[in-house]
């Protein structure tokens, strides 16, 4: 039987909501799950004293002009150091620091798969109380780490393990950041959308800076970015089939797997597709991009092979960019704020989760289809963030009682 | 009676949007994205009458009117928003045929109209099981249950679950009933999917009376019943025509 254009449409969006909904949703079972025992013994006075409280630490008692403003210079301050760093890693980047940075975002991918993914299983055996002597316990989340700190570097694993382990590390760091107290990390989460936008679309923000070096080297993006390059044998079939289609972009649900960065012809069937058009683009991108870096050429070029950079505790740098050399790829830091606004709707109640869920959702689709009509970086944060507060607070204030009241009455339409 | 109580109900719920879910929708990508645009309309939908009506709640008195109002607003405004859906869809259906005439292939089927139309319908179902239901099983999940003074006979997640399963396939039916009144101009089956969508809220009306659960909700099951009735004989019926004439 002949198959409809059905079969392959939107291929490379679902490819990308779906680990972002896996992701979200284990963030969820895992704050519904972890937080009911630490509710007793008042969680928020334990909140840690990370980089995101390092002015202000929300008490409940306060009233809520000293939260706000708390929260606002806590969020400043985030986004202040997220800056810092992320032109710090520019400045590594330009000058060709490779080394440095791999070594340093080894050791980071490592350090938070230990020991943040070690406090949340220490968690989670005694929530459930669950007996594992000490030794195992260390073993396993040795082992752990190990694979994922290899998978996040080398091209020789398997696609679908650095996959998981890209979402395992926003997961962790996601159930890390929801323990932040509730105005900051609004506020914070608001901010970081902010920032994205900035530093993605303003002509010297430092993420478009990273990304229009990267793609004038040739190289994959020094970040930890999940790939949705559809590598999985049943995928690769389909993608092929979505190759003749890149001709048509007046479509709402093209394949937006197309880039500028079409040049990175590297061992993928996706860069096959290079068209009129697109060509006239790469050539301006890189006029544009030459000045910036044509006193890096001459210099030795860091091998290919490498591919993802990490950093701690200030992984939101390298949040947000959606581009696609072969599918599409999106940024850690999308994944883990994604998820803190999720987890942190979880906290209120499921209903707010499903709203702010279906929010970022759509959210994400509507930033994947601008993708393909400006077909260059686009931050992923700022308006799926957007959508996911405005709807957590809609269904907050309006919705549940709405909700709430008539089903109670078991009145329903 | 915890967790599994929990799941049991959600299972009861959404079991069979699960099913058509696993064995349809998630085999299309194009079909799961018709099932999130679906459910944000629905959702946006239901914040729009939540915010018109929050000044009003919580209805105090006993008598039924202004339920019976509250109702008949509702679903007057969610059929408003079928029509917003078919037209929006409309014009992606357009998109997409000069789509594939540009790619040189096929144009829509008639088997793909339907599942389009039972993927957006599907997403209206869910979303009234996510949020009339889902969202209110938190209390299942833990040890004690919750029972409602008018209908004290079962849990009242388990009353939500039966709703929201009586509603979700009314929803799921009535989109591809809706679609296929719109396509051909047929006036009697765009004016049964409100007229059973209202019959069905109303039978919730029923449930304020104390007691009154043991009647409303088989009579909400067998107007789900005969929705889905409807809607497959439609679709048969459909589908035979189309095989009888060449494919246009």
């Amino acid at each position: 039987m002949e198959r409809s254009i059905l079969d392959s449409i939107g291929m490379e969006i679902v490819g990308v909501m779906s680990p972002v909904s896996i992701c979200m949703l284990l963030v969820v079972v895992l704050v519904s799950g972890l937080s009911p025992p630490s509710s007793s013994i008042d969680s928020s006075s334990s909140s840690p004293a990370t980089a995101a409280t390092l002015v202000y630490l929300e008490s409940p008692s306060d009233p809520p002009a000293e939260k706000l403003v708390g929260a606002l210079l806590n969020a400043a301050v985030f986004v202040a150091l997220v800056t810092a760093v992320t032109f710090l890693l520019v400045l590594l980047y330009y000058y060709n620091f490779t080394g440095f940075l791999k070594a340093y975002m080894r050791f980071s991918a490592f350090f938070v798969l230990a020991s943040m993914g070690g406090s949340i299983l220490v968690s989670f055996l005694r929530r459930f109380s669950l007996p594992l002597d000490a030794p195992s316990a260390l073993l396993l989340i040795f082992n752990f780490s190990v694979i994922g700190f290899l998978s996040v570097f080398s091209n020789a694993v398997p696609i679908l393990v650095r996959q998981s382990y890209m979402v395992a590390l926003a997961i962790i760091v996601a159930a890390w950041f929801t323990k932040l107290p509730e105005w900051t990390t609004w506020i914070l989460l608001v901010a970081l959308a902010i920032y994205d936008l900035a530093a993605v679309l303003c002509p010297r923000g430092p993420l478009r800076i990273l990304l229009n070096l990267a793609s004038s080297r040739d190289e994959e993006l020094p970040a930890l970015i999940y790939e949705s390059r559809p590598t999985v044998s049943n995928h690769s079939e389909s993608s092929v089939e979505l190759q003749p289609q890149a001709s048509t972009r007046s479509n709402p649900n093209p394949n937006p797997n197309s880039d500028p960065r079409q040049t990175v012809s590297s061992r993928q069937s996706f860069s096959s597709s290079t068209e009129a058009d697109e060509s006239i683009i790469e050539i301006q991108n890189h006029a544009e991009t030459y000045p910036l870096v044509s006193t890096e050429r001459g210099r030795d070029q860091p091998e290919r092979s490498w591919s993802d950079l990490s950093s701690s505790l200030g992984f939101s740098e390298q949040d947000n960019e959606l581009e696609s050399t072969r599918g599409i790829r999106l940024g850690l830091g999308d994944f883990i704020f994604y998820s803190v606004l999720v987890g942190r709707a979880a906290m209120y109640d499921l209903m707010t989760v499903y709203a702010c869920f279906i929010a970022i959702l759509s959210g994400l689709g509507f930033t994947l289809i601008l993708l393909s009509i400006y077909r260059h970086a686009l931050p992923a944060l700022p308006v799926s963030i957007t959508l996911g507060v405005v709807f957590y607070f809609l269904t907050r204030l309006v919705l549940e009682p709405f909700v709430v009241g008539a089903s109670m009455s078991l009145v329903m339409f | 009676m915890t967790v599994a109580a929990g799941v049991g109900y959600a299972l009861i719920g959404l079991g069979p949007a699960l099913s058509i879910f696993v064995s349809v929708i998630s085999k299309k990508p194009f079909l799961v994205l018709t099932v999130l645009s679906s459910t944000l309309f629905w959702l946006v939908s239901l914040i729009l009458l939540s915010a018109a009506w929050r000044a009003l709640l919580p209805i105090k008195s006993t008598a039924t009117w202004p339920y019976a109002v509250l109702i008949l607003t509702s679903v007057v405004f969610q059929e408003g928003i079928r029509f917003v859906f078919w037209k929006l869809y409309k014009k992606l259906e357009e998109i997409l045929d000069l789509f594939a005439d540009r790619t040189s292939k096929r144009r829509l089927f008639l088997t793909d109209k339907l599942q389009i139309a039972l993927a957006g319908g599907l997403g209206h179902g869910v979303a009234h099981a996510v949020f009339f239901c889902l969202s209110l099983l938190t209390p299942a999940f833990g040890r004690a249950t919750y029972f409602v003074e008018r209908c004290s006979h079962m849990p009242f997640s388990l009353i939500s679950a039966i709703i929201s399963l009586g509603f979700s396939m009314i929803h799921t039916s009535s989109m591809v009933i809706a679609f296929n009144g719109y396509a051909q101009k047929k006036k009697s089956d765009q004016i049964f999917v409100p007229v059973i969508h209202m019959i069905a809220s109303i039978m919730t009306l029923i449930n304020l009376a104390p007691g009154g659960c043991v009647i409303g909700i088989p009579l909400l099951c067998l107007s789900a019943a005969g929705t889905l009735l409807y809607c497959w004989i439609l679709v048969s019926r459909r589908l035979r025509e189309s095989h009888g004439r060449p494919a246009t």
